[in-house]
């Protein structure tokens, strides 16, 4: 076990080293929602206070931190799955596989690097966030569980984009998950609460998981909802994650077997 | 367990659509061999090698690698056996040392021993300058290298070669070869390699294997394969007024058939080593011979007899 | 040819997204007393069009882009044909691309119970994604025929992307944060979209029309030397 600790190690690290020395890795995922960070918050600033329904926060600029730190995570997690791709299609997936390695260090070294760039992404809007005037309302241990949510929510994103990798082998098509993933942020209440919706967009936020997780992460950083909201979202991020790896895991399995 | 033997029974192995990549292949290797596997792209090399280390399971037969079964023992297979895959693949954004460490934690070997072997076998492959740079910037041939250290961290018993030297240009290829002989002499490593070069299965395996279509056509040494399609022919060429001194000496070696208007060829079993013998007699009676060409039959003769087709038109020829 | 239709569709069908998305997520913002109780959908469609002008432009040159990679363009330059047909067509095509995306828009529009405004205002939605799809056509293609490869792609992208962002893309300027108001009231792209609003919520004005067509033409001249400049580059 402690062997497959060092091999999910040292294949996370791979995984990071690989996404620092290519920029096309990680720059998207800190320049668009940086970019939205800043229009939404420039665009909105009147919302909260003006428009009824609106939660109570001190600035549009808090409650944008969650979903912002959803949407890098989200990208990275594309990102993630693509590069697992390239590794299919360029044959290094295979020298692992020919290893005696922990088949379960295989794809834990890609998702732990997923939770390692989502917890570095999360600090760095955090830190911007704050320089332009948002602060945590939760004080430090409303920052440790913005942080647990991240771990979760990368977890799930990095395994959703390995499965695809793995199902498809093509870096093309995990990069093409990309729509998905963008459909999934925009149908909830990423940026704007579901009070404010309407019609069938709001009964599409509502069924979306992902309502519930920015919701939740909410809480801690914009101090709204209170803690059932954020035991919510919790439990529902550690159950996306746990379908998301358990498909990876799945779809780990179907490859090794040759079923793909 | 020291066993290091490579074995397959019956193994076939079909993809989607009925294609039979493999039909029936049945090999073995003893330990410390070198074991040529010859054929043209697309005749089932790689899917056998894919199934020998344990990337693909066979539709049917079994394998067995260093008595370990491919499929049930899986990963005893795995810690007998160093990869090398066709296209080299290197992750072109990590640096030579990064990319030995990593395969050296995958083997599960310490951190002092990775480091320790991998100093060393960079030092083999000659790659000490570059171990620091990423893998993109390395030639053809480098990353071949690369591939071989790497494949070589955990000392494996039996090392796979899929296309060692495809695409490298014939100094890189010589180098390589010697790499691998080498290793096979100093340390009795069993090699299983593909090639599509017959250069390279005459010039390295003790034992060669065609393959057509997933089929075995041919199987034996180099020379046992090419004297089953005939014998080297040694052909002179002398002035029109000697010829018939020239066929009653060399009547003394073998049945001297025209070649030509002034021209003979005798079959020599012994092929170069029966030549000085000959020129020597010729010599003696006075005959000046003003050409001379030793030619041996080649694999791709043998491709040629065993499959009715020759290789690849651009293919390098046994010499 | 074989990757124009995975091209082809998403680049036509992203501004729909991009429309009912905005549209419904931000539709409690329309409550603000700077959008004058119009609906938010109906804001949103100036900006979807615009956003559909974008797509097009930059399509125009990734096509160029590919097209030089594939060596098709040098056969173009050493036939007699002129040169600025090389950055002319795509132009028109851009046009062609936009007015079709800015149809689709409408008919969500209609869905979504937002009517057209009129027969003027709706051909100057049409017009101003127009022109902004031609600026955006000669930007892309001047940076396809300086790099000569579709990886260049991102770059023609994010220009076009943020210069509709930091405009008025979400909320009038009445209604925006000091900061981005500066950016916006120095965009170009402010007065096309302002234009474009005008028409589509209380009819066209003149007001808001002539700086839109000073910034189209700006746009246009500056940009389409930008392309053209880098035709010379070509065969050289």
């Amino acid at each position: 076990m402690n062997l497959a600790l060092r091999q999910t190690g040292a294949l996370g690290r791979r995984a990071l080293i690989r996404t620092m020395r290519v920029p096309q890795a990680w720059v998207p995922s800190l320049f668009f929602p940086l970019m939205l960070m800043a229009i939404f918050s420039g665009s909105f600033a009147q919302a909260p206070g003006m428009i009824p329904g609106f939660p109570e926060v001190a600035g549009f600029l808090d409650f944008i931190i969650a979903g912002t730190i959803l949407q890098a995570v989200l990208i990275a997690g594309t990102s993630g799955g693509a590069a697992f791709a390239a590794d299919i299609e360029g044959g290094f997936f295979d020298r692992l596989v020919s290893s005696p390695a922990s088949r379960l260090a295989l794809i834990g070294g890609r998702i732990t690097a997923n939770i390692v760039i989502g917890v570095a992404f999360a600090a760095f809007f955090i830190t911007v966030a704050m320089i332009f005037g948002a602060r945590i309302s939760g004080g430090v241990p409303g920052l440790l569980l913005t942080f647990v949510f991240t771990v979760f929510l990368a977890a799930a994103a990095g395994g959703l984009g390995v499965t695809l990798a793995l199902r498809s082998g093509s870096a093309e098509a995990a990069q093409g998950a990309f729509p998905l993933f963008f459909a999934l942020m925009f149908f909830s209440s990423a940026f704007f609460p579901r009070e404010t919706m309407d019609g069938w967009f709001k009964t599409v936020a509502d069924l979306n998981p992902v309502s519930y997780v920015v919701e939740g992460m909410r809480v801690p950083i914009a101090g709204t909802g209170d803690a059932s909201d954020a035991l919510l979202g919790l439990v529902i991020v550690i159950g996306l994650a746990a379908i998301s790896i358990v498909a990876t895991l799945r779809s780990l399995d179907r490859r090794l077997k040759g079923d793909l | 367990m020291n066993d290091a033997s490579v074995e397959a029974n019956g193994l076939v192995r079909e993809f989607k659509g009925d294609v039979r990549a493999v039909d029936g292949v049945s090999l073995s290797v003893p330990a410390g061999q070198i074991y040529g596997f010859l054929g043209p792209n697309g005749a089932g090399k790689s899917t056998i090698i894919r199934i020998l280390t344990t990337l693909l399971s066979p539709t049917a037969g079994s394998a067995t690698v260093g008595g370990h079964d491919v499929v049930k023992e899986a990963d005893a297979v795995r810690h007998k056996i160093g990869v090398a895959l066709q296209d080299a693949a290197i992750d072109p954004f990590m640096t030579g040392r990064e990319l030995l460490r990593l395969q050296g934690v995958l083997h599960g070997l310490s951190r002092n021993e990775t480091r320790k072997r991998g100093e060393r076998l960079l030092e083999r492959v000659d790659l000490v300058d570059a171990a620091d740079r990423r893998v993109g910037t390395y030639s053809g041939g480098m990353r071949r290298r690369l591939d071989l250290a790497l494949a070589l961290i955990h000392e494996p018993q039996v090392l796979f070669l899929d296309e060692p030297t495809t695409g490298l240009d014939p100094i890189s290829r010589h180098t390589l070869w010697n790499e691998v002989r080498r290793l096979n002499r100093e340390t009795g490593t069993t090699v299983f390699l593909t090639t599509q070069y017959l250069e390279e299965a005459d010039e390295l395996a003790n034992r060669v294997a065609i393959i057509a279509q997933g089929r075995i056509v041919a199987d034996g040494t180099p020379t046992d394969l090419k004297a089953e399609i005939g014998q080297p022919t040694l052909s002179i060429t002398v002035s029109r007024d000697q010829l018939d001194d020239a066929r009653t000496t060399m009547a003394r070696f073998g049945a001297p058939a025209p070649n030509g208007d002034s021209g003979l060829s005798i079959q020599l079993p012994d092929g170069a080593a029966g030549v000085a013998g000959v020129v020597r007699a010729l010599d003696e009676a006075g005959v000046t011979a003003t050409g001379l060409d030793l030619s041996e039959p080649s694999l791709d003769d043998v491709f040629m007899a065993k499959t009715g087709k020759r290789m690849e038109a651009d293919e390098v020829t046994a010499s | 040819m074989r990757r124009m239709p995975s091209v082809f569709v998403p680049s036509l069908l992203m501004p729909l997204f991009i429309l009912v998305a905005t549209a419904g997520a931000f539709r409690g913002i329309g409550a603000l007393p700077a959008f004058e109780g119009s609906s938010y959908l109906a804001f949103t469609i100036p900006m979807a069009t615009v956003m559909g002008g974008g797509f097009a432009g930059i399509n125009a040159g990734m096509t160029l882009a590919r097209d030089m990679e594939g060596g098709f363009v040098d056969r173009l330059v050493a036939s007699p044909s002129p040169r600025v047909a090389l950055v002319l067509g795509p132009a028109l095509a851009a046009m062609a691309r936009s007015s079709f995306t800015t149809t689709i828009i409408f008919i969500a529009g209609l869905i979504g119970g937002v009517g057209l405004p009129g027969v003027m205002g709706t051909l100057v939605v049409y017009l101003v994604a127009a022109a902004f799809s031609v600026a955006t056509a000669c930007w892309a293609m001047g940076v396809a025929l300086r790099t000569g490869t579709v990886q260049a792609t991102p770059l023609m992208q994010v220009a076009v992307f943020v210069s509709i962002f930091f405009s008025v893309a979400y909320a009038p300027r009445e209604a925006q944060d000091g900061w981005l108001r500066n950016i916006s009231d120095v965009n170009p792209v402010t007065y096309l979209l302002e234009a474009s609003r005008d028409a589509e919520l209380t009819g066209v004005a003149i007001s808001s029309l002539a700086p839109a067509i000073l910034a189209a033409a700006g746009l246009i001249a500056l940009l389409g030397a930008f392309a053209l400049l880098g035709l010379r580059r070509l065969g050289t």
